[in-house]
Parts: structure tokens; sequence; C-alpha cells
């Protein structure tokens, strides 16, 4: 029995949600669970993060903190060495705040956090355990915490395949890439055994170790979201459907089919005392067009790009995710698609290649300016707003953010490749993510209010740690949504503000004791003779 | 944190760990390696490594020598451009002047 359990949703929105759980000619009710959890519950859309990416979002529902505090702002981490850009990929450790995960654990409460983004090291100081996301498989033994659960899910879970279950790589890069038909089908499909793995996993945990916290993210809504959008999306959906496209739209029903069954068997497992919550970091819609911000600036002269020597490596590299350019003759420039963000090089020192600090802020304007004027063949705006990172990504980590942060009309996300024109139109709409996402509440305890107004993704923490019984420290970001839970349970269990979370390096599990934990230690330790 | 991640680590005693660091993150790979990691062992040629495999390497080493945030940039880039494959002796030496 846990007393909270968890459910992440990558990606979902309601845009699809509404839609499976509504009785559809010739389909019926995919999901009738999420159906009755919704009428019985209160949900929200949840504003993600300003990037709204699964790194960062994903990372401030696991703090309660926004990127500028917990320091997160892509997939990719890229150190600007002065005149050559080193790139790596951000882990758990980027992370400077404390996890949801490590404050209930020193406070005696024992959690579960399986396939989380960026809880791979594990998180110091767990009590319980952690199954990390987005982890390739020959890294997953590694990261599980405690060590030795890898090896009782392979002893225990009956077709427990790390394989099938974790991250990998050059897969998921396809949910960015234009597919065949044949490809498109089968990237849905080999979805649907990953997520049967990660349930597995989460109905092993429930059942053996339960935990006061249960947390389980479902990522394939993402996925399947970013390929085959066409067929989920109420406006897009062919009405009258070629053979390819009704198997399409089938297997997308399967996948939510199958979500809504595990679902139903984890609420089952976590006994009828407990609150569950959902939320997903962000949420979906189409993208109509692709903006290639590196040979747009590139047109506007600030951006070089790189020599090509033709080689097999220069290839290869120019059809990566990360920005090939030629460092000293660029001054503004696009890092990476994910984080649909404009760094700005400032020389160091005088001489250094890059913009002069004094010139900066002038620099700035022009550039948005620059970027304001752009306009696809219709003549309409392609970027509806910029973002400076003062303004959205206050913190101490600022500076890792990107100067800029475009929105686009359609919310897409930038190309960098080196190709034109700048702006085309996609001959097919693709899924991309919107900055509202879900957030939902059911169980004893919570209103039937349906839905509500609209939350912050830093909500989340706070309404987690209060549910399982804890105080919301007063540095969070977020804050409970008292509509979401019944005046009754509500006035039994206010909620309570406590200290601030603990900066890495004060973390030590098992502080902050009650005062009845701390009279059983006394009785143990005299017991034991180490106390007169 | 591992009681030989300690300052000045002897060059034998760097090798050695890291090797046991290897053979820990390899141990259930699909790897043809059926040899004994030594100093001239390649992480691509000889033992499979693919990039992202380079990249969870440099947690590792960092989680096993107790240091965070050491300059890998100086061992993986080279005239702005990553390197084709490493030794175990390359990463060594590297690890001796940092450690």
């Amino acid at each position: 029995m846990s007393k909270t359990l968890f459910i992440g949703l990558d990606g979902c929105t309601y845009t699809v949600l509404n839609e499976m759980t509504r009785e559809l000619p010739d389909e019926g009710i995919t999901m009738p669970f999420m159906k009755s959890v919704m009428e019985a519950g209160t949900r929200a859309k949840l504003a993600s993060t300003p990037n709204p990416l699964t790194p960062p979002a994903w990372a401030s529902i696991q703090t309660g903190r926004g990127p500028g505090h917990h320091g997160v702002f892509d997939f990719i981490r890229a150190e600007d060495k002065g005149g050559e850009i080193y790139w790596t990929l951000y882990d758990s450790r980027d992370i400077d705040c404390e996890f949801i995960w490590q404050i209930a654990s020193r406070q005696g409460k024992k959690v579960a956090a399986l396939n989380f983004p960026l809880t791979a090291p594990a998180p110091e100081n767990v009590n319980g355990c952690v199954v990390p996301g987005f982890i390739p498989a020959k890294h997953l033994r590694r990261n599980t915490y405690p060590r030795e659960l890898f090896d009782r899910m392979k002893q225990d879970i009956p077709g427990f395949d790390p394989k099938e279950l974790a991250w990998d790589f050059d897969n998921e890069k396809q949910a960015m890439e234009k597919l065949s038909e044949e490809d498109t089908e089968s990237w849905v499909r080999y979805h649907l055994p990953r997520e049967e793995q990660w349930f597995r996993v989460a109905e092993y945990i429930l059942r053996n170790d339960d935990p006061d916290l249960m947390a389980v993210m479902f990522d394939g809504t993402d996925k399947i979201q970013h390929q085959a959008w066409a067929y989920l999306d109420p406006e897009l959906v062919p009405a009258d459907p070629k053979p390819w496209e009704k198997r399409m739209r089938d297997v997308c029903l399967e996948y939510f089919r199958n979500l809504d069954g595990y679902i139903k068997r984890l609420v089952e497992l976590a006994g009828p005392d407990a609150q569950v919550f959902f939320a997903s970091d962000h949420g979906f819609t189409a993208s109509t067009e692709v903006l290639r911000i590196n040979a747009f600036l590139a047109d506007k002269g600030y951006v070089k790009w790189a020599e090509s020597d033709g080689s097999e490596q220069a290839l290869r590299r120019e059809a990566s995710d990360f920005a090939n350019l030629d460092w000293a003759g660029t001054t503004a420039y696009c890092r990476t698609p994910s984080s649909n963000g404009i760094n700005i090089r400032v020389a160091a020192r005088p001489g250094d290649s890059g913009v002069p600090p004094e010139q900066y802020e002038s620099f700035r304007e022009k550039l948005i300016d620059d970027l304001y004027s752009l306009s696809n063949e219709k003549g309409e705006p392609v970027v509806i707003d910029v973002l400076k990172r003062e303004d959205w990504f206050p913190g101490k980590h600022m500076e890792r953010a990107p100067d800029l942060t475009l929105v686009l009309r359609d919310h897409g996300f930038v190309s960098i490749r080196n190709f034109q024109p700048v702006v085309i139109q996609r001959e097919v709409a693709a899924g991309t993510h919107h900055p509202d996402g879900i957030f939902m509440a059911y169980g004893p305890g919570v209103a039937a209010s349906g839905m509500i107004e609209r939350r912050q993704i830093v909500d989340v923490a706070p309404t987690l740690l209060h549910s399982v019984g804890l105080k919301v420290p007063k540095d969070f970001e977020g804050e409970v949504p008292a509509a979401f839970f019944s005046e009754q349970w509500l006035a039994q269990n206010p909620v309570q503000h406590g200290p601030k979370t603990k900066a890495p390096g004060e973390r030590q599990a098992g502080e902050e004791m009650d005062e009845k934990e701390k009279q059983q230690l006394m009785e143990q330790l005299q017991m034991l003779g180490y106390m007169e | 944190m591992n009681d030989l991640a300690t300052p000045s680590m002897a060059p034998e005693a760097i090798t050695a760990q890291l090797i046991a660091t290897l053979e820990d993150f390899t141990a259930d790979w699909d790897s043809e390696f059926e040899g004994v990691m030594n100093s001239d062992t390649k992480l691509l040629a000889d033992l499979s490594f693919e990039s992202i495999d380079i990249i969870q390497l440099v947690v590792a080493i960092e989680e096993d020598f107790g240091k965070r945030k050491l300059p890998f940039e100086k061992l993986l880039m080279k005239d702005g451009r990553y390197v084709d494959d490493l030794s175990i002796g390359q990463i060594s030496d590297f690890l001796a002047q940092q450690l």
C-alpha cells in the first residue's frame, strides 16, 4: 500500500486524452479507467518550463524549482571553451537542487522513482529505489539503485529485458526525423513492449517494496505523438483513412488502451487509501513548418559555417544534432534543435572572438529585431516571442541558459541544418511540444471538480510531498493547488511549510527525525549499551 | 566513495582502478573482447564502445575516482574535433595528471 502514487506521462496532452476517454464511432472508449479518473477527480493544464522540453521540465517536476535554479536546460550540455565547444549530456549531478526523492527519503519516507529523466547516476541518500529513464540498456545496471535491484528484477520479473526496457539513442533520435510509412509503423509499435516492461517493473516494486511515494513515468506517449500526431489529433485524423492510415491509428489506440490497463492495475496495487497524481512535462500540438535558424543567422552575418573537408567524419558531424560552426567567426548561434535557444558569444578578453561585453545589449536588441522580422512564404511571423534569459530563467544557473529562447508560431523546434530556404512548410504535420501539459488528481481526499485553472510545473513537487505527509520546503517555487483537494481533507491535512531544501553536500539521510524516532533510536542505543 | 580515490594516486593504482571500472562497466555487454584489459586496450576498436558509452564512462570514472567535473575535454578533443579512439593507457595518463 502506498500513500501516494505518481504517474508521469511524457508529453501527455488533453487534446489526445479527451479523445481517448470519450466514445468514438467504431472505436469505443480507448481509456475507460482514465475516463473514470477524470470524472471522479480534478485536473488542470500544467504550464511547462519556458522551453517545454523533457530534461528541464522533468527536472522542475522532480525539484519544485525552475531551470535557472536547478541548472538543466537541454539534453546536451555545451561548454564554450573559447576556441571550441565541448559537448556532453546532462546527468543527475548537474541538477543543483534537491530531488523530491531525497527530500522524502531524509524524512523517513520510502520512495521509488522509475524511468524519470536525469536520475542517473541515482541521486544520493535515497531510501528506496531508482531505476533511471533515458539511459541505454548497457548502462542500466550500473545506474540502478540499489545495485542489486537490477539482478532481482532479472531474476524475479518474467520476461524482463533491459534492451526492450531502456532508451535506445539511435532509435529515439527518429522521433524527430521523417520516416517512411513502414518505418513509422514499426517505430510506433516498438514502444508498446517498452511500456509493458516499465509497467512490469512498477508492478514488481509496488508488490515487493511497498514505497510510501511510488512514482513511474511512461514515455511512449511523447515518442508516439512525435511521429504519429496526424493519427491522434482530432483535427487531423483522416475521415476516410487509407489502409495504412487505419493501421497507424489502430496501433496508436492499442498503445493508449494498454496504458489505461497499466494505470488501472497500478492504482489497484497502490491500494484504496492512495492518492493518485498524473503529470506531464509538456503537452503536444501540430508543427507545420521548419525554421532553419542557423541558416537564417548565417544570412544575417551572425553565423559562419565550418569548412567541410568532405571526410566521412565531417559529413557525420554535419548531420548531427550539434551545431558545427566556425566558432571564431560566429557571434550568435543555436547550439541544438531542442534548445530553441540562441547563444551569444561574448569575448572574454579584449582581442578574443565574439561580441565585446559593452556591446552585448545593443547587439542583442538588434538580434531580437532580426528574429521578429522572420516570416514564412505567406507573410506570417515565424517567431512569436523571444525570451531573455534574465526574465525567464532567474537563478544562480542563469548563465547556463541560452541568451535568447525562441517561441515559434506553431511551437515547433528549430532546425540547425545548413539548408535553404530558411523557412519551409512540412509535407505532413509533425507532433511537437506545446507548453501546456496535464496535471490530475484522483483518490481519497481529492475533490471531484473537473477542470480547474492552469497550474505551473513547479506545483507538482509540493503537491506530492504534501500528499505523502510532508511539509513543503519554503524555497519551493510552486504551490499545492488547494482546489485539487476536498475541504474536509484539507482541514485535516493543512498545507504546512518547512525548512528550505538542502544544497548539495548538506544532504544527510536520517536528518530531521521526529521526536518519536529520536526516542526509538535512543532506546535502541541504550539496549546496545552505547548510552548511559 | 572508493577508498582508492585519494590525492596523488600512484600511476599503477590508477590504471588498476580504471580497469576495474571498465570491467564493471562492460560486465553485461555483448562484447567480443575476450582478452585481459591492459594499457593498450582501445575503447572503440577493442571494447566496442560507441560515443554514448564514452559519455557514460566519464560519469563512471568521476564516480569511482570521487572527482567531479574532470576536464575530459582535454582528453576527448583535439584541434576542435573529437578523437577517434582512446586507449586505457591514454585515459590513465590523463587521470594521473588530474588526481
